[in-house]
């Protein structure tokens, strides 16, 4: 395998001011073998600060221009400068990494996002024949469009009430579960937890796809551990960047 | 051609470039990116007699050229290691060292003997700073670091490579005392224990709180370690610390180094290992160096 070396096609603010941004990156390679739910690990720069690459799940795959895209929030240094990359920059780039979604498209499935979790979804309903969206977020929305062209169904909600549902998406997704045989989801914790408490109460199958600090990104360092529970009730580390992010929801613990 | 052979006690390396346990996993996860066969020596993660889970996440906090990590030694055990991640890396045509940790000095002993000769050089690691028992507190002072390098030396079969913690008053006196008690080879540095605190939730970003720092901030700490341990010693040293480039490793070197690993910077470049072996050949042929003693330890003052 090797490291790639994209050029961004494009680096822009989705929303006015909220920090979130989309970046498309040309990669034949990375756009032919990406898999929804797998992410990509940039490096910022070729300096020593941010020292660690970034891993962004992979939000858009177009395998015709070959080009992949992916939406980030500012939250600290590394995204910040990577927010401030200009078009044509080439960006090293590894991946695709990671293990994604299993398509079970012969089944009537939902994808659940909140935030910045909503991005990985759209590629993956794109691969799927039937599927709904729930997309929630705090008091601004994004790629509404690009959901509404892959899903049968959009929903959304919204905490301030400025779109869709004013609440949060659960309470959307719990109204219509019974219409459902596998959910996706992915977001923050206590959104996935409520999401995976909903399915297993109604018996639909759920995936969910976790984030944790990781490192090298491809298995070796170990810092990305998370809980993953076996069938006897015993539970040890497994590795999110291997052997996730994707993980099945009875695997999963969230306890952290 | 240029001789980049490497002695570590009995054991023979075909370059000096290794990779830092911890780093590498059980090299699996970079056979996919090279062939392991460049490299002199894959040391693996850190070993232990029986599987730990290791520490509650976050394991990691970035901080400038560096990173904090407490992973706390996760590793399947010895045994799984022998059994499953072991005749992977014997495809390779490259050296295998065990890192190895325990709670006691007997369970360092019985690692060793489990070993055997199944790998090429043992690392005893008495320098983890992420793990409550053992680990560091063998290897900060002068006493136990001897007797616990006397007791594993009698139970191993393969050179005895010796990993010094930097979180010491006095490196050399500690690198003299594994030298006495028949060490065969030092590795130095572990990780200098670090901290870094989230200013909005006034929490400390790592899950255990401390960690161990790595990465290119600590490099001029591990460069002054190892010139004044390999100036001291008879046995060869291996440099490791914040390693991103071939122009540290060359530093290294100059420094004192007989070999040289490389930790962190694997997780930027996942090739990095095989670049600045490409390099170090490249600064040999350009200064017309034939081996690695013509420069190596070569300080000008």
């Amino acid at each position: 395998m090797d490291n790639e070396i994209c050029k961004v096609i494009q680096n822009k603010e989705l929303t006015k001011g909220k920090g979130i941004y989309e970046m498309v990156l040309q990669s034949e390679k990375i756009a032919d073998a990406a898999m929804p739910g797998q992410f990509i690990h940039i490096r910022i720069n070729a300096g020593y600060y941010p020292l660690l690459r970034r891993p962004i799940s992979i939000h858009s795959v177009d395998k015709t221009k070959g080009t992949v895209s992916v939406i980030y929030h500012i939250k600290g240094q590394g995204t910040e400068e990577l927010s401030r990359v200009k078009t044509d920059t080439a960006m090293d780039v590894m991946g695709p990494l990671g293990n994604g979604f299993p398509l079970l498209g012969n089944k009537k499935c939902a994808v659940v996002g909140g935030g910045i979790g909503t991005a990985p979804l759209l590629e993956l309903a794109k691969n799927l024949s039937e599927c709904d969206a729930y997309l929630g977020f705090r008091d601004c929305v994004y790629k509404i469009e690009a959901f509404e062209e892959s899903c049968k169904s959009v929903h959304i909600a919204t905490e301030d009430g400025s779109v869709g549902y004013k609440g949060y998406i659960i309470e959307l997704l719990e109204q219509n579960i019974a219409d459902y045989e596998v959910v996706y989801t992915c977001g923050p914790k206590v959104m996935m937890k409520c999401v995976v408490d909903i399915c297993r109460k109604n018996k639909v199958e759920c995936y969910v796809s976790i984030e944790e600090r990781m490192g090298c990104g491809i298995g070796a360092c170990l810092v990305c551990a998370c809980k993953v529970q076996e069938e006897n009730g015993e539970w040890h580390y497994k590795k999110a960047c291997k052997d996730g992010p994707v993980f099945h929801a009875k695997e999963v613990v969230f306890d952290a | 051609m240029l001789n980049m052979e490497v002695k570590i006690g009995s054991l023979k390396l075909k370059n000096p470039i290794m990779t830092a346990s911890g780093t590498y996993g059980f090299g699996k996860e970079y056979g996919e990116y090279y062939d392991l066969s460049k490299l002199g020596a894959v040391v693996v993660k850190g070993l232990t007699l029986k599987p730990r889970e290791g520490n509650k996440t976050p394991r990691i906090a970035e901080t400038p050229a560096g990173i904090l990590n407490s992973v706390g030694l996760q590793n399947p055990g010895v045994d799984a290691f022998l059994e499953q991640d072991l005749p992977y890396l014997r495809t390779y045509d490259t050296a295998v060292i065990a890192n190895i940790a325990g709670n006691t000095v007997e369970e360092y002993c019985e690692m060793a003997e489990k070993l055997g000769s199944q790998v090429d050089a043992i690392e005893l690691n008495i320098s983890c700073p992420n793990v409550k028992e053992g680990g560091v507190a063998f290897g900060t002072k002068c006493d136990s670091v001897y007797s616990i390098t006397k007791s594993v030396k009698q139970h191993c079969r393969v050179p005895l490579i010796v990993k010094l913690s930097p979180n010491v008053r006095d490196i050399v006196e500690i690198a003299l005392a594994a030298e006495e008690a028949g060490a065969d080879c030092l590795s130095l540095i572990n990780t200098l224990l670090g901290m870094a605190i989230d200013i909005n939730c006034r929490k400390p970003i790592l899950a255990n709180v401390v960690g161990g720092l790595s990465g290119p901030a600590v490099k001029p700490v591990a460069v002054r370690m190892v010139y004044q341990v390999a100036k001291e010693v008879k046995i060869p040293v291996i440099g490791m610390g914040g390693i991103s480039s071939w122009q540290d490793a060359v530093e290294f070197i100059i420094a004192g180094a007989d070999a040289v690993a490389i930790g962190t910077y694997n997780f930027v470049n996942p090739k990095a290992p095989v670049e600045v072996l490409e390099g170090v050949l490249g600064y040999m042929e350009k200064n017309h160096y034939q081996m690695l003693s013509d420069f190596k330890g070569k300080v000008v003052l």
